[in-house]
């Protein structure tokens, strides 16, 4: 009896991701069929005349996760050192019980804060490169970076003290400073697990969609000339994300095309996080942070 | 030399650190501040008036409390069953790695795309449009790797000798499950649920196109056509024009109590969690 119920809600739960899954890809069907690989690489998105690309949006999302972590990474490690190579026990909790209320705080919350404070600080600081309002890829990036930093900081801490202390020890016995030790010892066997954490940091920031829908300006087919300019990055621009939050959802259902670009989007985000959780949790160890 | 970049380490390090704890006190505070103002009794207990400008949050609160209890209800037995399932009744080790991969990749899905599922399958296919329930299933599928994950942690801590001794007892395997594993591991489901429930009270992507309207929800009668209304949508549709000064209290105000609910879910659930993860990384 505990058997049978056992293995049969774990089977419903399993089947519900199945289902999720095969729901993505059967209702994105049309789309394929009518534009075929266009789809992933077209330019353009206007319902209204049925083109469906989704490249700008893939940029996008690219992009803010991109600018998240650069900015997220250094801080993220940096703190993650601080916590598990210096600050004795007790300072260390307290530390981590403040970075995982961090990690608590909703999105929605993040996306009130962009809202009404770093969009207008980054049109000031911006203000020589004359952008049209303060919702940009780059605003966007920031607030993803603050909420991607308690992930950073609890996975790079965990990759740290995955380094057995003997080793710190024989390197301190050798007479190497701290610092050296930190350098050339815990860190390049750290090194998998910072790697894992980025990953799933890139994971987390690429299915972020409150707070990016508030602050990156939903501005539809901003794409720049080369992939390498940066010059898009002070203009709106839209995510996956940010384009399945839209109310275009709601108007798509009903057009069985354009809910089938609707329901791809989803397929992609999926294909994308999936493979960054997957790729993050084979590469490190764990991941419930 | 040597001295000097050790301390210029140990400095960034420590400066790094400061910056992140700093965020989180700069946050809270300017929350806080703007928020704080705003709160009053009136405020929990009356609903909303003129567009969010006057009133309370009562049943947005309301809304959001039947949400989580769903979500709860709905994510116990399942994650229950997994974290049985991954401890006791699969024997062999590749079985076990697959079930932990699919958890972790489960932890992945962004929440816009469970909110996404559950617009297709609950409110279009089965015809509920928005629903309360609708809302607390797709949360609970959300929650469902945090509770899970947190689950198996706590019976990886149980003395096997707690199981040896039931077994030679004679007890046979779903015996040792409900007289030694459940009553040992509740906490672990607790924790878990706490700080899956703390992420969920927040989340906006999954109930925005399943279970809440802006206003005009008080209690739901039934399941088909009843939605509620809930924090988080509150402060994401008056965020989107926060214009008029008398809302934008009422905003920080309604953002203040959530960050409080969310911040009373999890710090009860931390110490616990906090000790299960510093034993299992001794």
């Amino acid at each position: 009896m505990t058997r049978t119920l056992s293995w049969f809600f774990s089977m419903l739960a399993l089947a519900a991701m199945l289902l999720l899954l095969g729901i993505f890809a059967w209702q994105s069907i049309p789309v394929w069929q009518h534009d075929g690989t266009r789809y992933l690489t077209g330019v353009k998105w206007f319902f209204r005349s049925r083109e469906f690309g989704a490249l700008p949006m893939i940029y996008g999302s690219l992009v803010v996760s991109f600018i998240a972590l650069i900015v997220a990474a250094p801080l993220g490690f940096g703190a993650a050192i601080c916590t598990a190579e210096y600050l004795p026990r007790p300072a260390r909790l307290a530390v981590k019980v403040l970075i995982e209320l961090l990690a608590g705080v909703p999105s929605v919350v993040y996306g009130l804060l962009g809202i009404l404070l770093l969009r207008d600080w980054i049109y000031d600081v911006f203000a020589r490169f004359e952008p049209l309002n303060g919702d940009t890829l780059l605003t966007a990036g920031i607030l993803l970076a603050v909420m991607v930093l308690p992930t950073l900081v609890t996975l790079g801490d965990d990759a740290l003290r995955g380094v057995p202390a003997a080793q710190r020890r024989a390197a301190r016995a050798l007479g190497l400073t701290r610092a050296e030790t930190l350098i050339s010892v815990t860190l390049p066997q750290a090194a998998r697990g910072f790697g894992s954490a980025l990953l799933l940091g890139f994971g987390r920031t690429l299915g972020e969609t409150i707070a990016v829908f508030l602050v990156v300006g939903r501005q539809d087919n901003n794409l720049p000339e080369h992939w390498l300019s940066v010059n898009k990055w002070l203009e709106s621009g839209q995510t996956i994300t940010s384009k399945l939050g839209s109310s275009e959802t709601n108007i798509a259902y009903g057009d069985p095309l354009h809910w089938a670009a609707i329901a791809g989007l989803g397929l992609i985000l999926l294909a994308m996080t999936g493979a960054a959780a997957f790729l993050g949790t084979s590469f490190g160890k764990r991941s419930d942070a | 030399m040597r001295k000097a970049t050790d301390i210029a380490v140990a400095a960034v390090a420590g400066l790094c650190a400061l910056i992140a704890v700093g965020i989180l006190v700069g946050l809270v505070s300017v929350i806080a501040r703007r928020g704080g103002p705003a709160l009053s009794w009136g405020f929990l207990t009356e609903q909303i008036r003129l567009v969010g400008a006057s009133g309370g949050i009562f049943w947005n609160l309301v809304g959001t409390l039947i949400l989580l209890a769903t979500a709860f209800t709905a994510c116990a037995p399942p994650a229950i069953a997994i974290a049985l399932v991954e401890r006791v009744w699969l024997q062999n080790e590749r079985g076990r790695r697959a079930l932990r991969t699919f958890l972790y990749t489960a932890n992945g899905v962004p929440s816009i795309v469970f909110g996404l599922f559950g617009f297709i399958l609950f409110v279009q296919w089965c015809g509920w449009g928005k629903s309360w329930l609708a809302g607390g299933l797709v949360l609970a599928m959300t929650m469902l790797p945090t509770v899970t994950v947190s689950l198996i942690e706590r019976l990886k801590t149980i003395p096997p000798a707690y199981i040896q001794a039931a077994a030679a007892l004679g007890l046979s395997r779903s015996k040792i499950i409900w007289a030694v594993l459940l009553p040992q591991s509740w906490g672990g489901l607790l924790t878990g649920s706490l700080l899956a429930l703390a992420r969920a009270a927040g989340e906006t992507a999954p109930v925005m196109f399943t279970a809440t309207i802006f206003a005009g929800a008080t209690l739901p009668r039934g399941i088909k056509e009843s939605p509620v209304l809930s924090l988080p949508y509150h402060i994401f549709i008056l965020a989107q024009d926060s214009f008029d000064p008398e809302v934008g209290s009422k905003l920080w105000g309604a953002a203040l109590v959530l960050l409080a609910l969310v911040f009373v879910l999890s710090l009860i659930a931390l110490p616990m969690r906090l000790k299960i993860h510093e034993e299992a990384n001794l």
